[in-house]
C-alpha cells in the first residue's frame, strides 16, 4: 500500500497534448476517482501511472519511489479493465494466479491467495471454467480476484463497469467498493458515469480537455461546481443553465433572462456591489425546483411538456421562455403536457458562472 | 432434383481430382504387366516396386533430409514470423510503418528474379552442399509476417496490457498470450510454408549436388529423369512420388480444421 502522486504531469501524443499540467496526490487508502467525457485524458493518466504509456513531462511517484520509467512490471500496481482482459485460453483460477506464477510465489502462497480472492468474490462456482463459459458480470470478479492476488501497492480500474448491464453495474459497483475497503489498498477508478463517481469515490477529479476542472469530496463538488462543466457534468439530470444578466433593484438582485426576471432571494447570491450588470450564467440543480401553487417572488412560470415518471420522482420538461428546464419533484398527481406550471426556486441553492465559465463566490461563500 | 444435380456435379468434379491420385496410388502396388491399365485395384499387389526404389536410390535419407529441411523451415517461419509480425502490429518504434511497407513490397518480388543473387551468396558464404543453403533463404517469410500481423492486431490492447502488468515481456506475451490465441493462423502458415518447402525443387538442384543431402522431391527428380521409361520404372517412380505426398496428406488430415477456420476468418486465399 502506498500514496500516489503525480507533479506537473504532461502528455502528449504526437502535436495533440491530451493531459497537461496534472498534479494529484492520493493518500494510502484513499479510493480516487477520475471522472469525464470521452476524451479527457482520465484513461492516459491511469496507464501513465501504470507504465502503459510514457510520460512526456513530469513525475510519478507510488509511495517514496519515482516510477516515471519504469517497466510497467516494476510498479507493483494491478489493473481491472473495462473488457477484463482475462487470457482465453486459461480457466478462471489460472487467470488469477498467473501472475503470481510469474513472479515465482511458493505454490503454497498462491493456493492461500486465490482462496482468499475466491472467498470475499465468491468465485468458487465458476473458478474452474474458461473466460467464454462465463458471463460479463463472472468475468469482471474473476478479472478483481487477478488483481487482488496480487497485494499490490495501488489498484487501477478503467472503466470496469462498462461493459455490464444496469442491474448488474450497480451490484459491481458495491462489491468494488466494499472489496477496496476491505483490502485497503490505495485505488485509482477511472469512469465517465457521474453516478460511479459520485458512488465510489472518497476524492473526485473531474477532468476536461486534458486539465483539472475541480477536486473534492463527491458531495463537495456536486454542491459547489467550481465551474459551469463541473456543474453540468456532475448531477442527473444536468443542472439547469440559464443565460442572463443580474441587475440591481432596490436594495436586492434580479436575474434577467429575456423576460424573465427572478428575484434573488437567498444568502447565496452574488454581491450587488461587485457583480450587478454582469453576464452571468444562472445554474438550478432539478431538485431544487419545485412545483409552486401560486406565482410569486422569485417563481417561474412555464409550460409542461413532458412528464417522466421514474417512481418516487418525477422529472418535470418545463418550457421557459422557450428554453428548457428539468425539475426532479416527487411524484405526484399526472399532469398533462401542456399544462401551465409554476416553478419554485430552493434560493439558497443557486449557482452563478461567470462569462469564462468560472463560478462566482457567493456572498463570501466559497465554491 | 436440383439438389441430386448439384451434388452430381460436385461428384464428377471430385472424382475428376481424384482419380489420378487414387490410379497412382494404385499403380504402385501392380507389377509391371498391369502398370498400363486404368484400373484402381491391382490383381496381384506387390511391394516391389517400393522395395526397388529404396534400393536404387538413397530415398530414405532423402525422406530424412526433406523432414529435417521442411520441419526448421516451418519452426523457423512461425517463430521469427511471429515476433516480427508481434513487432509490427504492436510495438510502436520508429520506421514501423516503413518496415510495414517494405514487408508488403517484398511480395511483389517474383521468387525467380531473386534465385540467381541468392545462389550466388550461398556460393560466396561457401554453404552449397549443406543444410543451410537448403533452411536459411526460406527461413524468413513476407506472406507469414503479414497473415500473422492481420491476426495479431485483432487481439485487444488491454490483454497486452494486462500481461505487461502481470510481469511478462513481449516474447513471453508473443508466445503464452499470441500463440495459444493465433492457433488458426499459425496453422494454415505452417501448413503452407511446410508444403512450399517439402515441394521445393528447383532451389535444392541448384544448391545440393551431394546425393546424401538431397530432398525427396530433388531426388526423384533426378531419380526420374535418368530412370527409364518401362513399366517397371514407372511404377518405381510413382511409389517414390507416394511417399512424397504422404507426409503432406497426413499433416493436412490433421491440421485442415484449423486451416479452414483461418482461412474463413482472414479471408485470405490459399
Amino acid at each position: 500500500m502506498a500514496n500516489v502522486s503525480f507533479e506537473h504531469v504532461r502528455k502528449d501524443f504526437g502535436t495533440t497534448t491530451v493531459v497537461q499540467d496534472f498534479d494529484l496526490q492520493v493518500t494510502d487508502g484513499e479510493l480516487v476517482v477520475l471522472v469525464g467525457g470521452s476524451g479527457c485524458g482520465k484513461s492516459t493518466i491511469l496507464r501513465m501511472l501504470a507504465g502503459l504509456e510514457s510520460v512526456t513531462s513530469g513525475t510519478v511517484r507510488i509511495g517514496e519511489r519515482e516510477v516515471t520509467h519504469l517497466p510497467p512490471r516494476e510498479r507493483d500496481v494491478a489493473m481491472v479493465f473495462q473488457d477484463y482482459a482475462l487470457y482465453p485460453h486459461l480457466t478462471g483460477r489460472q487467470n488469477i494466479s498467473l501472475g503470481l506464477r510469474l513472479r515465482k510465489v511458493p505454490k503454497a502462497e498462491i493456493d492461500r491467495r486465490v482462496r482468499w480472492a475466491a472467498d470475499i468474490l465468491e468465485l468458487d462456482p465458476f473458478l474452474d471454467r474458461k473466460p467464454k463459459h462465463m458471463s460479463g458480470g463472472q468475468r469482471q470478479r474473476i478479472a478483481m480476484g487477478r488483481a487482488m492476488v496480487r497485494e499490490p501497492a495501488v489498484f487501477l480500474f478503467d472503466e470496469p463497469l462498462s461493459n455490464l448491464d444496469a442491474h448488474l453495474r450497480g451490484q459491481m459497483r458495491h462489491e468494488i467498493a466494499r472489496m477496496q475497503r476491505r483490502v485497503g489498498t490505495t485505488a485509482l477508478y477511472v469512469t465517465h458515469d457521474q453516478m460511479e463517481a459520485m458512488t465510489l469515490g472518497d476524492r473526485l477529479v473531474v477532468l476536461d480537455g486534458g486539465r483539472v476542472q475541480q477536486m473534492g469530496r463527491p458531495l463537495d463538488v456536486y454542491g459547489a461546481p467550481a465551474n459551469k462543466f463541473v456543474a453540468g457534468f456532475i448531477g442527473t439530470p444536468p443542472m439547469n443553465f440559464l443565460d442572463g444578466r443580474l441587475e440591481r433593484e432596490r436594495d436586492g438582485l434580479v436575474f434577467v433572462c429575456d423576460t424573465l426576471r427572478i428575484a434573488l432571494l437567498g444568502e447565496r447570491r452574488p454581491d450587488p456591489t461587485v457583480h450587478s450588470g454582469e453576464a452571468v450564467t444562472l445554474g438550478i440543480r432539478p431538485e431544487d425546483l419545485a412545483l409552486a401553487d401560486a406565482a410569486g417572488m422569485g417563481t417561474i412560470p412555464g409550460d409542461l411538456v413532458l412528464a417522466e415518471v421514474l417512481g418516487a420522482t418525477t422529472h418535470l420538461y418545463v418550457e421557459v421562455g422557450g428554453r428548457r428546464l428539468i425539475a426532479a419533484v416527487p411524484s405526484g398527481p399526472s399532469l398533462a403536457p401542456g399544462t401551465a406550471v409554476t416553478l419554485s426556486i430552493d434560493h439558497s441553492r443557486l449557482h452563478f458562472f461567470a462569462a469564462d465559465g468560472s463560478s462566482l463566490r457567493q456572498d463570501g461563500i466559497d465554491p | 432434383m436440383r439438389r441430386a444435380a448439384f451434388y452430381v456435379v460436385l461428384a464428377v468434379a471430385a472424382a475428376t481430382f481424384l482419380y489420378p491420385f487414387l490410379w497412382m496410388a494404385a499403380t504402385t502396388f501392380k507389377s509391371p504387366a498391369e502398370v498400363g491399365g486404368l484400373s484402381l485395384l491391382a490383381d496381384q499387389p506387390t511391394l516391389d516396386n517400393y522395395r526397388l526404389m529404396w534400393v536404387r536410390a538413397p530415398f530414405g535419407r532423402a525422406l530424412l533430409n526433406s523432414m529435417l529441411v521442411a520441419t526448421s523451415v516451418t519452426l523457423s517461419v512461425l517463430v521469427f514470423g511471429s515476433a516480427a509480425a508481434y513487432s509490427l502490429a504492436r510495438l510502436r518504434f520508429p520506421g514501423r510503418s516503413i518496415l510495414n511497407a517494405v514487408t508488403v513490397a517484398v511480395l511483389l518480388v517474383p521468387a525467380q528474379l531473386t534465385l540467381i543473387p541468392m545462389y550466388t551468396l550461398i556460393v560466396q558464404l561457401g554453404w552449397v552442399d549443406s543444410y543451410a543453403a537448403l533452411i536459411v533463404p526460406f527461413a524468413f517469410n513476407a506472406t507469414a509476417i503479414l497473415i500473422l500481423r492481420q491476426f495479431f492486431l485483432q487481439v485487444p490492447r488491454s490483454l497486452i496490457d494486462s500481461a505487461r502488468l502481470d510481469g511478462m515481456g513481449e516474447l513471453r506475451i508473443l508466445f503464452t498470450v499470441f500463440w495459444p490465441l493465433s492457433k488458426a493462423p499459425l496453422a494454415m502458415v505452417g501448413i503452407i510454408t511446410f508444403m512450399g518447402a517439402w515441394n521445393e525443387v528447383l532451389w535444392p538442384l541448384l544448391v545440393v549436388r551431394d546425393e546424401q543431402l538431397m530432398t525427396l522431391p530433388q531426388l526423384l527428380t533426378v531419380f526420374s529423369l535418368g530412370g527409364g521409361a518401362g513399366p517397371r520404372q514407372l511404377a518405381t517412380k510413382l511409389a517414390a512420388a507416394m511417399v512424397l505426398v504422404v507426409p503432406v496428406v497426413v499433416a493436412y488430415t490433421f491440421l485442415q480444421r484449423y486451416f479452414i477456420e483461418s482461412m474463413a476468418s482472414t479471408g485470405i486465399k490459399g
